[in-house]
């Protein structure tokens, strides 16, 4: 076989054709198993490196020089400006801290529900596999960012599958893992803002549930169970261990 | 992405505000494409910067209706070459350009089942590989998704060239990913 419009293939996989010539050449594939195969192997190869070669994010200190870099110099007025904020932002938190009444962050509640309408649902998850090498290309193309999956052998947890999610109008995955008896979600997100590249697990009961929070190679990370925090805490602790860049 | 076209400015608080808003969702593709280059995080964290510097520097100069992150990439790829490590890459750089027919990548359904096999490890060694000029072109493509022409202007060759490359790499890549998973070399890699 040696379909003479093989050589388009390339074109096609990278969107380089015009419109109709796309048409066309996508019209072709339906009767050409030649070429279709070899769209098919370029566009999961052309994946395979889209992910593979994301491999480093810029750390923090760089966004923080850059930032430096392209502001003009503070003079002097403005620099004992700068050294009073963090003082005006202690007073500022300590007041609000004393005066308002305790509220439940809006993407913990968010995070808790999503978890018991997974459970409470006859379809959990979109994607039903105990390996990761499956569920984890799943998410290509689904959620705007890669995150890696820490592997189960020799440990008591089990990877059930994932879905892929909105919560507080972002998009993130969400992966179902049984722990035990008790279900466990872990919900990843591209992380909001600048923040520490990586920072432990800090827990919140707040909800009757224990949900975990904590960021990883510039990714935020969720964790909510019904479980107890000890068997969660290991589950998260594999999770950053495996994204940690 | 969309290609960014960027009106002059010529008060400089402005110009800078312009470039900074422009230049930092950059940030981590250059980034990433320095790590690749230099193989050192450090060196790349320097050259990013640097590349900054000397893109700030030119942004008055700036042509209206460039690509802005094809020339931010150019720069980038400009000063690495002229650093040391960029000048020793150079040296081992292997040209060898095919036409683009001859290197499409064959269509056998068995290498298909084994790149949906590669993890992210082994398609990283198979980028890492690859000569300077095949894989600068396949992260520009994959990683950043340029178009043909957003890569021939940030790396200063023709399309026809890009696309004769960017065949060349990715039919290494598969070659090293069906090489390495069908038996030669399994020992260090998983499954």
């Amino acid at each position: 076989m040696n379909c003479e419009q093989r050589e388009k293939t390339a074109l096609y996989v990278d969107g380089e054709m015009e419109a109709a010539a796309q048409q066309a050449f996508a019209g072709h594939l339906e009767s050409c198993a030649e070429c279709s195969a070899s769209v098919l192997e370029q566009q999961e190869l052309k994946k395979a490196v889209r992910v593979a070669g994301k491999k480093f994010s810029a750390p923090p200190e760089l966004y923080a020089a850059v930032h430096r870099e392209l502001r003009p110099k503070a003079s002097g007025r403005s620099l004992w400006r700068w050294a009073m904020a963090p003082l005006a932002v202690l007073v500022l938190s300590l007041v609000t801290y004393l005066v308002l009444p305790r509220r439940v962050d809006p993407m913990m509640s968010g995070l808790v529900n999503q978890h018991l309408t997974t459970l409470a649902s006859s379809n959990p998850v979109d994607i039903a596999d105990s390996n990761l090498h499956v569920v984890k290309p799943w998410f290509q193309g689904r959620v705007p960012f890669t995150f890696n999956m820490p592997e189960l052998a020799g440990t008591s947890f089990k990877l059930i599958g994932g879905k892929q999610v909105f919560v507080n109008q972002r998009p993130g995955a969400q992966l179902l893992y049984l722990a035990g008896q008790h279900k466990v979600s872990i919900f990843i997100f591209q992380a909001a803002d600048r923040g520490p590249e990586t920072r432990s697990p800090s827990w919140n009961h707040d909800l009757s549930f224990t949900v975990g929070s904590w960021t990883a190679g510039g990714r935020e990370c969720y964790l909510v169970t019904d479980g107890n925090q000890n068997e969660a805490g290991k589950l998260a602790t594999m999770f950053q261990e495996a994204n940690r860049s | 992405m969309a290609a960014a076209v960027i009106p002059r400015g010529n008060v400089s608080g402005l110009e800078n505000n312009e470039f900074e808003k422009l230049a930092v969702p950059l940030l981590d593709g250059l980034y990433n494409f320095a790590c690749w280059l230099c193989g050192d995080r450090d060196e790349a964290r320097d050259l990013v910067q640097e590349t900054l510097l000397k893109a700030l520097r030119a942004f008055s100069s700036f042509r209206q209706g460039t690509n802005f992150r094809a020339w931010m990439f150019r720069i980038l790829r400009n000063t690495f070459l002229t650093s040391r490590t960029g000048l020793e890459r150079r040296n081992t750089q292997q040209e060898d350009e095919q036409t683009f027919a001859e290197a499409a990548v064959s269509a056998e359904t068995p290498e298909l089942a084994l790149i949906r096999r590669a993890d992210t490890e082994l398609v990283q060694a198979a980028i890492a590989q690859l000569a300077p000029a095949w894989q600068e072109v396949v992260l520009l493509a994959e990683v950043e998704e340029m178009k043909y022409k957003e890569i021939a202007e940030a790396l200063d060759v023709p399309i026809g060239t890009v696309m004769s490359r960017l065949a060349r790499a990715r039919q290494q890549i598969k070659a090293y990913i069906v090489a390495t998973l069908s038996e030669k070399k399994v020992v260090g890699i998983k499954r």
